[in-house]
């Protein structure tokens, strides 16, 4: 059976979304022709091009923007010397969130993770490498995630700073804030007891 | 450490079940194919978060229903514990005292169980991922940590692997990046050979003994760890270097040669390899003492007793085997046991047994006999 053109490619469009497969862009492509009002359609394909026309990954440090160089970037009051790596948008968003971090911030836009094809050239470290070589920057916060990938990048990016007078450290990770220690599983104390910092 | 209630839900060919233990030895009898294996799963399950026949969690999802679910109500020390398992299209949920544990760090470990099977000869006879299965499973329900090393140890594996692979394709190698999973695989390798290598020192001083007593002081066990770093000190340093030593030829190969994927352990008795050169027996006794040695070894790591799970083994036993069984878990095991045939069991487990018939995946407790007591 052939559904009419318009709604094939609808499909298509869909199922090159993440995370979603052949079944739900069917349906939301279903959902789109029957159910939704033609003005919802409208803002919804404005907002798909305008994302696209509007917005561009900033030259500097990968954040999406609609300013070239973006709001981070030109912000003169932000401390230049220290830059936090993040794997994506959403993780720079969530330290922004804190409003404690006065730094920069470079955005990998993926983790290294063969099985998945992403090699250590497919994601945004060269930059950094560009980036660490002008500007004066003194330190590099490693931020990526502590999944096993998110790991294996953090201390690469590490190793490729070896030979440079950048401090390189790594976010913490460990106890909840306000958990008492009985509560923790063993790997979580395990991480916060190699973690542990010198009081005097 | 004590199983009080059993509710089962749409687990395998079991729709529902709720029993009860008062005592420490409980015997199931049952025709084939009538659910003996099942309900010893289903502990086991609860335990491990595993089954110990598949990996597949959803083939124990009763045939076209949506869950499966497994509750019990333990008593440990003086405490009770309620414990939850469910499994489902969405994956697996733990809970304790309904509270739901997402790591399995925070679930592992709550009880712990040794099961006696008749694939148990395996460990002996069979392939060395028999045996790692064994050393994993059995170190791994005493250490999450254990665990935590190992699964990452097998995604830096295969990720690592996937990256030798795709060398192929590239110009130039980024040493750096084969560096870095190197250095991480090391770690995590290091951490499991050390685990595995104070495993087996401990348990061969439990496994030794049992042996001697089963053999009738006849034979003499003993149980090599054969590591495949072959290290006499086994650190990070060590281990990074061997892997860095053989970068040639895991590129050549186009797979890691080195690892604790390729570990292995080797039973000898009267220093005779029993899995190449033993007789049946030899082999039956080594497994029994090494699976016998795990209920000491345990009590001893985790200060409690695990609970017993004989599936259609006792009978088999002889005497004096049977004797050595009793003996290690007195009256302080939990144990649970199905049998086809109650006659080949010594009267006196069944005199301090509660006995239980299952016909066609429903359990009747058998009254009468043991009500005089
Ligand atoms: N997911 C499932 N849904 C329904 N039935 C299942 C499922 N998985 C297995 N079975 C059935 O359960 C039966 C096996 O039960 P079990 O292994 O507990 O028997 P048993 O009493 O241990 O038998 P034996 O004495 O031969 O070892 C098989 O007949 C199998 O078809
Ligand atoms: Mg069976
Ligand atoms: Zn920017």
């Amino acid at each position: 059976m052939h559904y009419p053109e318009a709604i094939t490619r609808l499909i298509e469009s869909y199922s090159k979304l993440p995370g979603i497969g052949p079944k739900t862009a069917e349906r939301l492509a279903f959902y789109v022709a029957n159910k939704m009002k033609e003005e919802d359609v409208l803002n919804f394909a404005k907002s798909l091009v305008a994302v696209k026309r509007e917005l561009m990954t900033c030259p500097i440090c990968g954040n999406i923007t609609d300013k070239n160089p973006c709001n981070i970037c030109r912000d003169q009051s932000r401390d230049r010397s220290v830059i936090a790596v993040v794997e994506d948008n959403k993780d720079l968003i969530a330290m922004e969130k804190m409003k404690e971090y006065r730094g920069l911030y470079h955005v990998l836009n993926g983790v290294i993770s063969p099985i998945n094809g992403i090699g250590p050239q497919d994601i945004n470290i060269k930059d950094l490498l560009e980036r660490l070589k002008d500007e004066e920057v003194s330190e590099v916060i490693l931020a990526t995630n502590t999944t096993i990938e998110g790991e294996s990048t953090a201390m690469y990016i590490a190793k490729l700073l070896d030979k440079t007078d950048i401090k390189v450290t790594r976010i913490a990770r460990g106890l909840p804030v306000g958990g008492g220690l009985e509560y923790a599983d063993e790997v979580t104390l395990l991480k916060a007891l190699e973690g542990r910092r010198e009081l005097k | 450490m004590e199983i009080k209630q059993l509710k089962i839900t749409n687990f395998r060919n079991y729709e529902q079940l709720d029993i009860s233990f008062d005592k420490k030895v409980n015997i199931f009898i049952g025709h084939n194919a009538h659910g003996k294996t099942t309900l010893l799963e289903s502990i086991y399950l609860l335990a491990i978060s595993k089954s110990h026949k598949t990996y597949k969690d959803k083939a124990l999802i009763r045939f076209k229903e949506a869950y499966s679910k497994v509750s019990a109500e333990l008593k440990k020390d003086d405490t009770f514990l309620k414990l939850d398992i469910i499994i489902s299209n969405q994956g697996k949920k733990v809970l304790i005292n309904d509270v739901e544990k997402r790591k399995i760090s925070e679930y592992i470990g709550v009880f712990n169980v040794v099961m006696f099977a008749p694939e148990d000869l395996e460990i002996v006879k069979g392939e060395p991922t028999n045996r790692r299965r064994f050393l994993d499973i059995e170190i791994g329900q005493i250490s999450s940590i254990y665990i935590y090393h190992l699964t990452q140890y097998n995604k830096l594996l295969k990720q690592r692997n996937e990256y030798l692979k795709q060398l192929q394709q590239v110009k130039k190698i980024d040493y750096a990046y084969l560096d870095t999973l190197t250095e991480q695989l090391a770690q995590h390798g290091t951490e499991i050979t050390k685990k595995r290598i104070d495993f087996i020192k401990t348990l061969t001083i439990y496994a030794k003994k049992l042996h001697q007593h089963i053999s009738n002081f006849e034979e003499d066990l003993m149980i090599q760890y054969l590591s495949n770093y072959r290290l006499k000190h086994v650190n990070f340093e060590n281990v990074f270097r061997l892997y860095k030593d053989h970068y040639q030829k895991d590129i050549e190969k186009r797979v890691t040669q080195l690892g604790i994927q390729r570990d292995d352990i080797r039973f000898m008795v009267n220093g005779i390899d029993v899995s190449d050169f033993g007789s049946q027996g030899q082999q039956r006794t080594t497994a029994l003492a090494i699976k016998l040695s795990l209920i000491d070894f345990i009590k001893e790591e985790t200060k409690h007793y695990p609970i017993v799970l004989l599936d259609d083994v006792l009978s088999e036993l002889d005497d004096i085997r049977q004797t050595q069984l009793l003996d290690c878990i007195k009256d302080k095991v939990q144990t649970f046991v199905t049998t086809t045939n109650i006659s080949g069991i010594k009267s006196d487990l069944i005199e301090k047994a509660d006995l239980f018939c299952i016909k066609k995946f429903h359990i009747y407790k058998k009254e009468g006999e043991q009500d005089g007591e």
